[in-house]
């Protein structure tokens, strides 16, 4: 990015509105001590500050300051080095973000600003004993003065070199807070994938649910299927007669819809010309519909609506000639245990 | 604030006084409900209580500092809250007039206050509605700016001038009362 891009930029940044990419880049640029777009943030950093004022006033609940001030355990460690340092005239390479951004994490080491205090105070009182040492003694000893000035011009240079380790030290920091940031985002982007995946997922349930709803009374299967939780349907079994002894039958009747359900099962193929009748047994057989078996064929779901079904407790299968007959005329394969 | 940073207790009740209500404002703002801001908010004094010796008392104004810490740990929430699937109640622009105003006289502003508060709200509803609402997307809904292109289906340099403009423009305005910025 041009050093223009990155002074237009700013206001983005105080705005909140800058990607990640764009934000570290001007986290970088700032860093490397741009006094201008220093400049630029704070001023606009101060508008963004305000921008809440413009808000109609809300008072938080009354008994949210007992809370707080009840909460405040233990009691905060006054910094001891920022107290003894005096305030400095301008912000040090790295530190205004610590200033326009609050404290995430415990992120800086104090041991290196420590160490320069005492370094102060050592130049300090070196200058102090130079001055003592002039007034009192006026031995003009200029050797012992040269010494003197050489030894603070070393804790001068221990001072800078320290001054440039804090700096560094600082920007470490900066760099270690800004991974931490993406790490901490790319997490973050990863649960949201996540909760997507889980959102469709769910919308993949109930739209299969809704499907499978939608469904109910469309294929027999799944209509014998819901039929069969209903506790008061009737079911009747059918076993094979001697023509077909592997073959099997279960009959269901559901009063609500009039419909009549038979799964067989092992019927003979239905030679040709022929076909499977099923009959009603009261006073006399009422036919409840013919099917046909072809070869190959193991199993058949027979389902007929039968309006004048009602109290029958035989039932029968017989094979008639082809669409059936009126009353049973051929060899009974399956027949109710009455 | 000097004085809360050497752990003054009467100093952080007075803060409290007179930041309160401009954080509750931000974090209802926000985060759209008053529990979650109220929540927030003892979060967040109780962090300024712990970590207040890192605040440098010699540069910056504590308010500036307190609504950055405050919009940052709501918005925080409110990507949490995005990652969770729950969705904001309150739709985006309107969060203003859903709040109840708390029209009654704060004890803690002063009259310079007052006035600034004045001077912003007419510094804001003076700034064009495409400017005012691609900078409230940015500063209260956390959108970046690719993301309220998006979302407004605009060009992406539109929202990034929009955005530059008006915070310009919010500058130029306010700059006279900046020096009454601080509530300390």
């Amino acid at each position: 990015m041009t050093h223009e891009e990155l002074e237009e930029s700013v206001p983005l940044y105080a705005a909140g509105a800058l990607d990640r990419t764009e934000r570290q880049a001007l986290e970088a640029h700032l860093l490397s001590g741009c006094a201008s777009c220093h400049a630029a943030l704070k001023d606009h950093q101060s508008v963004a500050a305000l921008l809440p004022l413009g808000l109609s006033q809300t008072s938080p609940p009354r008994a949210l300051k007992a809370t707080i001030m009840a909460g405040r355990n233990p009691a905060p460690i006054p910094e001891e080095a920022a107290q003894k340092e005096p305030a400095k005239p301008s912000l040090e390479p790295g530190e205004w973000m610590n200033h326009l951004f609050p404290p995430i994490a415990p992120a800086r080491s104090w041991s290196l600003p420590w160490a320069v205090g005492l370094a102060t105070l050592v130049i300090v009182a070196v200058g102090g004993y130079l001055s003592w040492n002039v007034v009192t003694q006026r031995s003009e000893d200029t050797s012992n003065i040269q010494q003197l000035e050489s030894a603070l011009q070393d804790k001068s240079t221990t001072l800078a070199i320290l001054q440039r380790e804090v700096g560094e030290q600082a920007k470490a920091l900066a760099a270690v807070r800004s991974d931490l940031q993406q790490r901490t985002n790319e997490a973050a982007e990863a649960k949201e994938q996540l909760a997507q995946r889980e959102a469709d997922l769910e919308e993949a349930r109930v739209q299969l649910s809704q499907r499978s709803g939608a469904r109910t009374g469309g294929t027999p299967q799944d209509e014998l299927a819901t039929l069969l939780r209903i506790p008061n349907i009737k079911a009747v079994s059918l076993t094979g007669s001697d023509v077909a002894k592997h073959a099997a039958g279960f009959l269901l009747y559901d009063a609500r819809t009039q419909k009549v359900w038979l799964y067989s099962v092992n019927l003979p193929e239905c030679p040709n010309g022929t076909t499977y009748q099923l009959w009603a047994i009261q006073a006399k057989p009422v036919s409840l519909g013919t099917f046909h078996m072809d070869r190959g064929d193991t199993a058949h779901l027979l389902v007929k609506k039968v309006s004048n079904f009602t109290d029958a407790k035989t039932f029968a299968l017989s094979l008639e000639p082809s669409g059936g007959r009126p009353q049973p005329t051929g060899p009974i394969y399956l027949l109710s245990r009455s | 604030m000097a004085r809360v940073v050497k752990g003054d207790q009467q100093a952080f009740s007075q803060l409290y006084d007179h930041s309160s209500t401009l954080l509750f404002t931000l974090a209802v703002r926000i985060l759209g409900n008053h529990e979650e801001a109220a929540e927030l908010l003892q979060d967040v004094y109780l962090e300024v209580w712990r970590k207040v010796s890192r605040y440098d008392v010699g540069r910056g104004t504590p308010v500036a500092w307190l609504v950055t810490l405050t919009r940052s740990r709501a918005i925080d929430r409110l990507r949490a809250r995005a990652t969770r699937g729950y969705r904001a109640t309150q739709s985006l622009g309107d969060g203003a007039a859903e709040h109840v105003a708390d029209l009654g006289p704060n004890p803690f502003e002063t009259q310079a206050d007052q006035e600034l508060r004045v001077s912003i709200g007419a510094a804001v509803a003076g700034l064009p509605q495409a400017q005012r609402q691609a900078i409230e997307l940015a500063y209260y809904e956390g959108l970046s700016h690719s993301e309220i292109a998006a979302r407004l289906n605009q060009p992406l340099g539109t929202v990034k001038t929009r955005i530059k403009l008006g915070m310009s423009k919010l500058r130029d305005g306010l700059h006279q009362y900046w020096n009454h910025g601080e509530l300390q």
